[in-house]
This record gives C-alpha cells, sequence and structure tokens, in this order.
C-alpha cells in the first residue's frame, strides 16, 4: 500500500512523516522546507505500507517547481492512498485541495493539523458533521506531541475514495437543515 | 462603492467581487475567492506587496495581482 502526505506549505506533512517513521527528515517553521520528496515506510498490522512526504502545494494547478513535484507525484500514483493535512485553524481553505484529490479519485483521509493551535484560537470544528458530509474520516492531530496519529493509521488502513457529487449534495442537504426558511441552494430539486 | 484591491486602507475591509478566471486559480487555493470577507492590513512601499487577512490567514499579493481584483467596500 502506498501513501502520499499532502497539503498546504507548512501545516506539518513532514512532521507527521518524521512521527509515522521514526525518520528524521528536516522540519521547519517557515513554509516550502520541503522541495522534493522523502520516502519512508512502516508496518501496520503486519502490512508493509510506503509513505511519501510531498511537497506542500495549494492546489492541483501546479504555480512553481515544488507545487509541480506535488501534483506530479499524485498523479505517478493512481493507486495510492492520501493523507491530506490541513491547519485546522485554516480549516476553510484546506478543504479547497482536499476536494480537488478527492474529485479525481483518490481515497483520503483528513488531518486536521494543529489542532492545539485552533483551540487556543478558539476556533471550533465539529468533527462529527465534517465526517458526515465528506464522507471520509477526520481525525483532530497535534503532530509535534504525537496526538492523533495512531487514529490516523487506523482510519487510513480502510479508507476508500467517495464521490464529489454525494458531497455536494450533502452540503446541500446540510444547508437545508440548518436554515430557516428557503436558503436558496437548490437543493429541494433533489430528489 | 468598488475598488480596486490595491488601493484599500490601511484596516479598511470590503467584500471581494468577481475575480477573472485565470487569476482565480492562481488564487483559489489560498482561500482568496469571490464573496470572501477580507481586510487589508499591510501595503509596502515601492509598489511591494499587499497583505490581506482572510479566513485568519494573511496572504500577501503581489502588485500586478491586486490591482485586478475588485473590492467592495463602505462609505
Amino acid at each position: 500500500m502506498k501513501v502520499l502526505l499532502m497539503g498546504h506549505p507548512n501545516v506539518g506533512k513532514s512532521v507527521i512523516f518524521n512521527r509515522l517513521t521514526g525518520a528524521n527528515v528536516v522540519s521547519s517553521n517557515y513554509p516550502g522546507t520541503t522541495v522534493d520528496y522523502t520516502q519512508g515506510c512502516m508496518r501496520v498490522f503486519d502490512r508493509d505500507i510506503e509513505i511519501r512526504d510531498v511537497p506542500g502545494t495549494f492546489s492541483l494547478e501546479a504555480k512553481d517547481k515544488a507545487e509541480e513535484v506535488a501534483v506530479k507525484m499524485l498523479m505517478e500514483n493512481p493507486d495510492a492512498k492520501i493523507i491530506c493535512v490541513i491547519d485546522a485553524s485554516k480549516l476553510e481553505r484546506g478543504l479547497y485541495l482536499a476536494l480537488e484529490i478527492i474529485e479525481r479519485g483518490f481515497p483520503l483521509v483528513l488531518a486536521l493539523n494543529m489542532w492545539d493551535v485552533a483551540l487556543d484560537k478558539n476556533t471550533v470544528v465539529d468533527i462529527q458533521k465534517l465526517e458526515a458530509i465528506l464522507g471520509i474520516p477526520v481525525v483532530p492531530t497535534v503532530a509535534i506531541s504525537g496526538e492523533g496519529i495512531s487514529t490516523l493509521v487506523e482510519k487510513l488502513i480502510d479508507v476508500e475514495p467517495v464521490d464529489i457529487l454525494d458531497i455536494s449534495n450533502a452540503i446541500k442537504v446540510s444547508r437545508m437543515m440548518t436554515s430557516p426558511g428557503c436558503a436558496g441552494c437548490k437543493g429541494c430539486s433533489l430528489s | 462603492m468598488r475598488i480596486s484591491l490595491d488601493r484599500m486602507k490601511y484596516n479598511q475591509e470590503g467584500i471581494l467581487l468577481g475575480i477573472n478566471n485565470e487569476i482565480s486559480q492562481h488564487l483559489a487555493g489560498m482561500g482568496v475567492r469571490a464573496g470572501k470577507k477580507i481586510k487589508m492590513i499591510t501595503r509596502e512601499p515601492l509598489k511591494g506587496p499587499v497583505v490581506i487577512l482572510v479566513d485568519h490567514a494573511s496572504i500577501s499579493l503581489g502588485m500586478g495581482i491586486a490591482d485586478k481584483l475588485t473590492v467592495e467596500v463602505d462609505e
């Protein structure tokens, strides 16, 4: 099984990689530290898993060399499972990349990293609702202390790809349930 | 009132209006999209980059991009 660690620059992909593999990849407190990929291995429930630490990218339309590496790696590994790492305190902008990857048919687990920072900033994320809407596992993690990493691996083992249309329908339904009256979401045309 | 993003004042808030397709591909991944509430927090001198706040994330935009974005501001 192949696993790619993807996400924005400076969200902690390399720290998670080090946690998973016991390696000691350079990580620093500024974006763009990883420009090439590193590969590692781990063994979970007697299965060998190959993990790659991918350079950070904002979207799948590459704008610089490091992003090109990231997009190329994704395209060259169509059978890979993805851990998409998101800065929990900047959830919305990270979801853009996650949805792009889901749209291309990859099975994906969402890691809401820097969960401790998000709590400090009073950011509240309803994980259960997010999981219900996206149909994928969402795991809060604190990579530097190791919190949530084992849950992340457990969920990764049986993750399946989801249809982007199911997500778009789930969002419409969720809007209908939370808004009084017509939200103009055209959800009523759903069968 | 509608102005281009590079003409916003310090700490001025506004709503981002339509972005043309080519630039939006660049910016969407960073959370800069039409309809977003933004706040101008820094403008570097000598036609340097503009820094805006979008959803608690600060994003720096070059002048070449900032002057192509339209913002709806109060006044």
